[in-house]
């Protein structure tokens, strides 16, 4: 039986700054053999230790389907999250998982996609994203939306910049309040409804962000046809050991860490506490 | 030889098996503490067990749950980080450790093996042989009948004593119990018809004394599942809830923990240690949101974990087994048989 709290020691390759709080950093397992090995799906987390400081669980920002590296898009907001940030290329951290259900893409196969993110909640489902684009042709239309406060807060701009401009792609973007610069949309990201082409019968629909976007997405989405199990969220509560057992992240007797962090609408209209 | 499932050994000659058992391996029991407390402590000689105490102050949770137990232990060495797990399990017997504690561990065990099994619970438990001592009186603050915890357990334990006139009456209950009986045929010689049929009497005895449900799990269950408590009867519970964690903590089958990095000497041991939820930080995110963020919400869901037919569906139990020691500790009134009946009636009058 493999030790369940025994993390695996990976090395920093580099990072890179996403936002003036938040960084993406590139992982490899120190043991190459391991790397190789290591299998995890989108939506699915890891517990990332600062030695010394202890673990804290992070979804994987990239995808599968790109190996070389592991990447976890990380906004400095704690202890860790600071010791973190102060880290750079060669540092050492510990890596245990994966951990949690993760997005269930056979079922998604054949069916068109709409990927909702708000600010930090991109990073779930950036290595979705990749994984769908890099097996594109198992997929029907993507459209991808995405908001955040300021055009500022937008994290991996240079992607949004690729997606824009592959064919295969239907890209919008807003934020809640423009700069100079600024030539897009303005407004919150129920906004960007009326500029997609939605077509809720063969649609998922896949939302990351603030609870409070959340909540106005989803009832957008309700009001436009999609049903409560059509529209799959990741969610996020306080985790320890990512691994059903420490019980900090239940909602009902569910764990989020477990069972979760990916649930239907309907899964969560479900929850009793 | 082959032990039989039922046998007896003279009063007289428990001390000399509880010492052998002590010269071969680690015994932890009820004692005295110096001021006249029951503790659950290793024992260096038989004479310190003792046979007729109602129960420990403390269940014998730690002796395989330890409150800081490391689990990893990380060193740094020419810059590079090496991670190892820390495996301190040995074999110890946990002795005349009354039904509700044993029922405790079931429910301890069955939790730390759902996959992926909790490898640093499950080794302390492979090494752990477990004595129940039956309880032929009830102790004053228990309710293990409503709970299906006692006073006499058909399973769970690996060996189970029964006191009877001058001699015990030991039930096997596994080959771990088997082991602690290993060449002491001198000692013990299997049970007669008549001994059989004497320790259902007595049980029979116990049970009526015992008397009958006090606690209604099920009636509360009905209400907690469906969420058809009423927020605010949560609330008027936990004006009451001093949020000192002391049910955690004192409760046979509350496990919750969180994991900490401490550092020693040089290098840093990743513990777990036991924690609360009854505390406002045991969901605070680093976010600063927090889903639980007022005690009735904590209250709630300490309840929810006990006595929701979810839970009770998921774990074939309700996650109390009625030892009463909640009622002793709780600095204000809410214990858990005070809960269910508030519960039950939807009123609380504190």
């Amino acid at each position: 039986m493999a030790d369940l709290f025994l993390p695996s020691v990976a090395t920093i390759q580099d990072r890179r700054d996403e936002t003036p709080d938040t960084r993406t950093y590139r992982l490899r397992f120190r043991d190459a053999a391991e790397h190789e090995r290591f299998q995890f799906i989108p939506g699915q987390f890891l517990e990332l230790s600062v030695f010394g400081l202890g673990e804290a669980p992070f979804c994987f920002a990239s995808s599968p389907t790109r190996k070389q590296s592991i990447e976890v898009t990380v906004r400095r907001t704690g202890q860790l999250t600071d010791a973190l940030h102060a880290m750079d290329a060669g540092d050492e951290v510990g890596l245990r998982g994966p951990c949690g259900n993760g997005f269930d893409l056979a079922a998604a196969a054949g069916h068109d996609l709409l990927f909702i993110a708000g600010g930090i909640g991109l990073p779930p489902l950036r290595g979705l994203i990749w994984n769908v684009l890099d097996t594109r042709e198992r997929f029907g239309r993507v459209t991808i939306l995405y908001g955040a406060r300021t055009p500022a807060d937008l994290v991996y701009k240079d992607e949004l910049g690729v997606w824009q401009n592959r064919g295969d792609v239907e890209l919008h973007t807003t934020v809640d309040r423009g700069d100079a610069g600024w030539a897009g949309n303005v407004g919150m990201v129920p906004i960007l409804f009326d500029r997609a082409e939605l077509r809720p019968a063969n649609t998922l629909v896949y939302v990351c962000g603030p609870p409070i976007m959340i909540t106005f997405v989803i009832q957008d989405l309700l009001a436009r046809g999609f049903a409560a199990e059509q529209i799959i969220s990741t969610l996020e509560r306080m985790m320890q050991c990512g691994v059903g057992k420490c019980n900090h992240c239940c909602i009902g007797h569910r764990w989020v860490c477990r069972d979760g962090p990916v649930f239907t609408y309907r899964q969560i209209q479900e929850m009793v506490e | 030889m082959t032990v039989p499932q039922a046998l007896v050994i003279r009063k007289a000659d428990l001390g000399t098996w509880v010492d052998s058992l002590i010269g071969r391996t680690e015994v932890i029991g009820p004692t005295r503490g110096p001021r006249g407390d029951v503790l659950l402590a290793t024992l260096s000689g038989a004479r310190e067990l003792l046979w007729d105490f109602t129960n420990a102050l403390q269940p014998p949770k730690q002796f395989l749950l330890p409150q800081t137990e490391p689990l990893v232990q990380i060193r740094t060495a020419r810059g590079h980080a090496q991670a190892e797990s820390v495996a301190d399990a040995h074999p110890q017997v946990l002795f005349n450790v009354r039904s509700c504690d044993v029922k405790g561990f079931a429910v301890l065990r069955r939790m730390h093996a759902q996959p992926p099994g909790d490898t640093a619970y499950l080794r302390r438990d492979e090494q752990t042989t477990l004595v129940c001592l039956t309880c032929p009186t009830p102790c004053p603050l228990g309710f293990c009948v409503c709970a299906d915890a006692g006073p006499f357990l058909e399973e769970h334990f690996d060996l189970q004593l029964t006191a009877m006139d001058d001699a015990m009456f030991v039930e096997v209950g596994s080959a771990k119990g088997r082991a602690l009986l290993e060449g002491q045929d001198r000692l013990f010689r299997p049970a007669a018809a008549s001994e059989v049929a004497r320790r259902a009497e007595i049980e029979a005895e116990a049970r009526r004394r015992f008397g009958p449900v006090t606690c209604h799990f099920g009636s509360a269950m009905r209400r907690v599942s469906t969420g058809r408590v009423a927020q605010a009867l949560w609330d008027a519970i936990a004006d009451w809830c001093l949020e000192c964690g002391g049910c955690n903590f004192i409760c046979p089958t509350c496990y919750c923990f969180s994991v900490r990095d401490r550092r020693e000497d040089g290098s840093w041991e990743r513990c777990r240690v036991w924690d609360s939820c009854q505390y406002a930080a045991f969901t605070l995110e680093a976010s600063g949101h927090n889903p639980r963020k007022r005690q009735g919400g904590r209250v709630r869901r300490r309840f929810f974990h006990k006595v929701s037919a979810q839970y009770y569906q998921k774990d074939g139990d309700v996650g109390c087994v009625g030892c009463g020691r909640c009622i002793t500790v709780c600095l204000g009134t809410a214990d858990m048989p005070a809960v269910v009946e508030a519960l039950r009636k939807g009123e609380w009058h504190g």
